[in-house]
């Protein structure tokens, strides 16, 4: 079973909310006590009173506030410092010395989700699905996945070495990989088939929406007239800003809801709406690409974009991430990842725990020896996740071929965009329903 | 075989702890030395002010206790891995395996593809009285259907208030014929001890776990003994604690007592000077009459375990014959929070009598003897021991992981009971495991070094010439 997904960050970074806090003050304990607050305070006491050593207070409450936060749902935690500075970088795509690998933890263990193109990672021959058991000679079970993340990068050209289960092998094998500085470049767009606008998002950060618009830009020269139409491929993104995913759906949306946010109390609630004059696309078709790794932010573009018609979506189930996280600074002493709204496609409906089900399903050929290995478990099965109904759905696939060529999902977007009916390119005709 | 890790356990239960909190909580904090507390408040600030954020912007309304009870659970095992905190089911099932005694039926059970099997009826009890037989299979508790429910969810089902009764649809034998009992509960004692005579002149004794029931069982087994064996020809006692995850530590006290008539059994160091504990024998509590004693333990011996181990070695009074122990020095006090649970913290370490903390070392015996691991579970066999623990407490550079922790189901093939016997025959045991050179006694043990006051440096440095790992 999956545990802490840190990669499936949809958070929005309050400005105004910052300043108020560290402007405001603290509110200590003392101005609300409560029982709970004084139950802790009591045993926070007989620990520093009793424990075998002098305990380290600012460990125990970090432990306290980190137990307190897993204890919420699997995408609530607490950042340290570090880990805020971590996050923070992601999200503006800035740089850092390290391999190119996506990660998530997964029975204790530290899971490929994919290399990063064009990184030390990917041309090493990391694959999406690989378990990495070993860095360093460190023993990955017990660390956590930031102190694997943390262990994995370093300076640039200094080198790691990784061991790696791939697949049913049982023994392990070793890559030894140059880190290099990695830029989170979370777009790459290509002309495919002479004629399609392919996009990429690998996430969204801050550098997503202008990504975007760049590559709309591009092929307005190339290829120009001939645009057929774009394909979108959300494939195993994991998320980001849920600001920057509005951006996106309003490239190819003019107006209309494009998602709303629902907390607790009615003034939480707001409602995201296409800016007219926002949309770059020239009403050419798209197809939005999805799979098993496509989480938060990514099914906030791909239910806006089926629920307003504007794209067909071709894949298999999303994720399943319905709600969205706040990081609430803590001054000098990190952050909280808290989740605060469940979010709502337009038609009104939190496909939290249920994922986004494509237009069209089609399924990728997954080569033997990876079978049943690059499924994601989905949201549904995340333990603590919040609940949505008696009809939750977990598991879906999230595998990409390496090789184009072999890549069903994206050959029957291609056709479809070129007129052609989806059964095309699929050796196996069980592999696409609908 | 290998057990769950429950093994931890060594919990001195207090009693009157923790009955009045609330407000005093933060006014003792005032007490103490102003930048302590002043650091300390800060951190309770920021504890509250997290606290509040998630009152007030959690996407649901929070449960407030369940909120707090994760917080402690999060500060202690922050600790160590032995320190952690109990709801009130976590507690009561404690309570139930320290005392050893609960209300329920007396049969044994396991889970079989996913179907719920009894062991065996324990003798005299109303499951034995009521006729249910090994090999029944429990189809259903009160109407509901076992299908479905865990092995834990199907034994607190049948357990509940003595004199209550529970009814029982069970089928049994090849032709699966369904029948209804019902059966009143009534006190359970879990045996923590069990005892024979081996051969027909050793008393061998196997300790499960020390619960409140162990010290009588202990002797309940050694009066036994002599009715059983006749004085002269009675060779000695092997103490069987293999997998033994510990327990009670007065139990444990109490057992070394047994074996040895003077002296010091364990000492305990927590953190102020003060609360330093030295436990010395009872004269007139050896009930062993000398003879020649054999203790077996092996990587899942931890805890109560080792002190027991632990103090028989270091006087000399036995053999140590297995494998290395788990390696946990420390004890926990379990403090009851009012109704809610309670805290099991580490509040000290524990010394054997000549000043050694087997803290993330464990106890070397002193012939080594490995057990023939059948080929499928090669592997699965080690218990890691304490010093792979994350968090666990350190004990200087020579800390040691990883121990087996097999026994054979056979008693034939168990060439550590084998060994057993033969050293208390007076066979050479270079004959018993001629492939494995390591019958070597472990060396004196260093002269004691009573409670020097720097608790975190190894008392004495092991002497560690041919002890092959």
């Amino acid at each position: 079973m999956p545990r802490g997904i840190s990669y499936l960050a949809l958070g929005v970074v309050c400005g105004a909310g910052i300043v108020a806090y560290v402007g405001g003050g603290a509110a200590p304990a003392a101005t609300s006590p409560s029982d709970g607050v004084a139950l802790f305070a009591h045993v926070f006491e007989k620990v520093r009173e009793t424990y075998v050593d002098k305990p380290d207070e600012e460990k125990m409450v970090v432990g306290a506030i980190n137990g307190m936060l897993t204890s919420l749902d699997p995408h609530s935690s607490y950042l340290d410092a570090k880990a805020l500075n971590d996050f923070q970088t992601t999200m503006k795509g800035e740089e850092f010395g390290g391999l190119g690998l996506e990660v998530m933890q997964e029975d204790g263990l530290v899971r490929v989700v994919s290399p990063i193109d064009e990184t030390p990672a990917a041309r090493a021959g990391m694959m999406s699905g690989d378990v990495i058991i070993g860095i360093d000679d460190t023993p990955v079970k017990g660390l956590s996945l930031k102190e694997a993340v943390d262990k994995m990068r370093g300076p640039a050209k200094s080198s790691v070495r990784l061991k790696v289960l791939r697949g049913s092998a049982k023994e392990p094998r070793e890559f030894t990989i140059v880190r290099e500085i990695i830029k989170v470049l979370p777009v790459r767009s290509r002309v495919e088939a002479g004629d399609i606008g392919y996009i990429r998002i690998t996430q969204f950060n801050q550098q997503t929406f202008d990504g975007v618009q760049k590559a709309i830009a591009k092929f307005r020269s190339d290829p120009g007239d001939k645009l057929k139409g774009y394909i979108l491929d959300l494939r195993n993104n994991p998320g980001g800003l849920l600001t920057q995913s509005i951006e996106v759906v309003n490239a190819f949306v003019d107006h209309g809801e494009i998602v709303s946010t629902r907390g607790r109390t009615a003034d939480q609630a707001q409602q995201y709406n296409a800016r007219a004059g926002g949309d770059l696309s020239q009403g050419k078709p798209l197809v939005v690409l999805i799979n098993g790794g496509s989480a938060s932010a990514s099914e906030i573009v791909s239910g806006a974009l089926q629920d307003l018609k504007r794209a067909t979506l071709i894949g298999t189930r999303s994720f399943g991430k319905g709600s969205v996280q706040t990081v609430l600074p803590l001054g000098d002493n990190g952050a909280l990842k808290l989740t605060t709204a469940r979010y709502y496609t337009p038609s009104c409906r939190s496909i939290q725990a249920k994922g986004i089900e494509p237009d069209i399903k089609v399924r990728e050929n997954i080569p033997d020896d990876l079978k049943g290995k690059v499924d994601s478990h989905g949201e549904a099965s995340l333990a603590g996740h919040l609940k949505n109904g008696d009809d939750e759905k977990t598991g879906s696939e999230a595998y990409v071929p390496p090789d184009t060529k072999q890549d069903t999902q994206l050959i029957a977007a291609v056709n479809l965009l070129h007129g052609q009916t989806p059964t095309i390119g699929a050796k196996d005709p069980a592999h696409i329903e609908n | 075989m290998i057990r769950k890790v429950s093994y931890l356990a060594l919990g001195i239960a207090i009693g009157a702890v923790g009955a009045g909190f609330g407000p005093s909580a933060l006014s003792a904090v005032s007490q103490s030395a102003y930048a302590a507390a002043a650091d300390t408040y800060r951190q309770l600030n920021l504890f509250g002010d997290v606290f509040d954020k998630i009152r007030n912007d959690y996407v649901d309304k929070p449960d407030e206790t369940k909120l707090i009870e994760a917080a402690i659970n999060g500060m202690l095992s922050s600790l160590d891995p032995h320190s952690s905190y109990m709801d009130a089911k976590a507690y009561r099932e404690m309570q139930v395996q320290t005392k050893g005694e609960f209300g329920g039926l007396g049969i044994e059970v396991t889970e079989e593809d996913g179907l719920i099997k009894v062991v065996s009826p324990i003798d005299d009890t109303p499951a034995s009285k009521a006729g249910i037989l090994a090999n029944d299979v429990i189809v259903a508790i009160d109407d509901e259907p076992t299908q479905g429910l865990t092995l834990d969810q199907a034994v607190d089902k049948m357990r509940g208030p003595i004199n209550s009764a529970v009814r029982l649809k069970i089928a049994r034998g090849a032709t699966k014929d369904i029948k209804e009992f019902k059966v009143v509960r009534d006190v359970i004692k879990v045996q923590s001890v069990r005892s024979h005579v081996e051969g027909d002149d050793i008393g061998y004794i196997r300790i499960t776990q020390f619960t409140e029931q162990t010290a009588d069982g202990l002797k309940a087994a050694m009066e036994k003994f002599k009715t059983d064996i006749p004085a002269d020809k009675f060779k000695g006692y092997i103490l069987d604690l293999r997998n033994n995850p510990g327990g009670l530590l007065d139990q444990s006290i109490d057992v070394v007592n047994d074996f040895i008539d003077k002296g010091e059994i364990v000492s305990t160091r927590g953190r102020n000077p003060d609360d330093a504990q030295r436990f010395n024998a009872r004269p007139g509590g050896d009930l062993s009459g000398g003879k020649p004693m054999v203790v077996l333990i092996n990587g899942g011996s931890a805890s109560a375990s080792e002190i027991v181990s632990g103090a028989l070695q270091d006087h000399k009074r036995a053999t140590l014959i297995g494998t290395r122990s788990f390696g946990k020095g420390s004890v926990q006090t379990i403090m009851p929070l009012g109704q809610d649970g309670a805290l099991r913290l580490t509040t000290a370490r524990y010394y054997t009598p000549s000043g050694r903390s087997i803290q993330a070392k464990g106890i070397e015996p002193d012939i080594q003897i490995l057990e023939d691991v059948p080929d499928d579970l090669k592997g699965k066999d080690d218990t890691k021991g304490e010093a792979s623990l994350k968090g666990h407490l350190k004990n200087g550079d020579d800390e040691k992981s990883g121990s087996q922790a097999y026994v054979p189901p056979d008693p034939k093939n168990d060439k550590q009971l084998i060994a057993a016997v033969d050293l208390l025959h007076g066979v050479k045991h270079a004959a018993v495991a001629p492939t494995d050179a390591s019958a070597t006694p472990s060396p004196a043990p260093a002269a004691p070094a009573p409670a020097a006051d720097a608790p975190k440096t190894a008392p004495t440095p092991k002497p560690d010439g041919a002890q092959p790992n």
